[in-house]
């Protein structure tokens, strides 16, 4: 199936990766999603990690799509590009790794170190707000996000290595 | 993946209801189980039951959608009880410290 959402796709050689590097330009909308989670099926699968760490993935993969669709598009389409690629961490660990980038008026003015810090520790279950953002920094290895002139860069990279041990303490 | 959700409605008696989800809960498909659950939350049934055998993956909508129910039991004094649940989704609710908020039962209803 072709969606519609894709406006442009490109697979490149990447230095440290044996797999290349997926990069797809996309028009946010609710399409991307079914393309998104088919990316991450493929790579998750190529990281050889297990279906509960896969769908650990495709949650923060989801949720931070959605959060860039929802809150700096306000749901109306924009310009997303996506790369996914599995590297090499300067300790030279094997990782998964995902970029968004969006084009939006507004930087996210939020802070992921803090959100990475309490976890989903204080919770008020009452109140769901914000739990996508929380989701997503419990179950990646790092987030990181980046303020720029015309719009925000996102990455979420989860290390593969030590996969048996799944984040969490299980 | 699927994406299109369903539903399959069993009132048991005027207090007991079971609402049978198929499908993917997503932030694109919770707004029809908030269809799906907001009249049973304003009729005065006692339990409410949501069996998540056939639900694969769910996302913070889903849960943020559950927590409607949550805070209808809270409130009414009723129970709003989940069961079947996946290892998938109950490894969300595990990650988001809400399996021991919500009522959920081993096994199907």
């Amino acid at each position: 199936m072709v969606s519609n959402c894709i406006q442009d796709v490109s697979f490149s050689d990447c230095e440290s990766s044996h797999v290349g590097k997926l990069c797809l330009q996309m028009n946010c909308n609710s399409d991307c999603i079914h393309v998104l989670r088919s990316m991450v099926a493929v790579m998750t699968a190529r990281a050889g990690m297990a279906e509960l760490q896969s769908n650990r993935v495709a949650i923060a993969v989801d949720e931070l799509f959605a959060n860039i669709a929802a809150h700096a598009y306000n749901g109306k389409p924009g310009r997303v590009e996506f790369e996914t690629w599995i590297g090499n961490s300067e300790d030279g660990c094997q990782e998964l790794v995902f970029n968004f980038r969006d084009y939006a008026s507004a930087g996210w003015g939020g802070n992921l170190e803090e959100i990475m810090k309490a976890g989903t520790e204080v919770h008020d279950p009452l109140s769901p707000g914000g739990l996508g953002l929380r989701l997503i920094c419990s179950v990646a290895d790092r987030c990181e996000h980046e303020v720029c002139a015309d719009g925000n860069r996102w990455r979420l990279i989860f290390n593969i290595n030590d996969r048996e041990q799944l984040k969490g303490g299980e | 993946m699927d994406t299109s959700l369903r539903f399959e409605r069993v009132d048991k008696d005027d207090n007991h209801v079971l609402l049978r989800v198929y499908g993917d809960v997503t932030i694109h498909t919770s707004p029809r189980l908030r269809e799906q659950l907001k009249p049973l939350l304003n009729a005065s049934i006692r339990e409410i039951r949501v069996a998540l055998d056939h639900v694969g993956f769910m996302d913070s909508s889903g849960i943020a959608t559950l927590v409607e129910g949550l805070q209808w039991a809270r409130q009414t004094g009723g129970h709003f009880i989940l069961s079947g649940l996946s290892e998938n989704v109950r490894d969300v609710f595990e990650l988001a410290k809400l399996d021991t908020v919500f009522e959920i039962e081993d096994g199907s209803a």
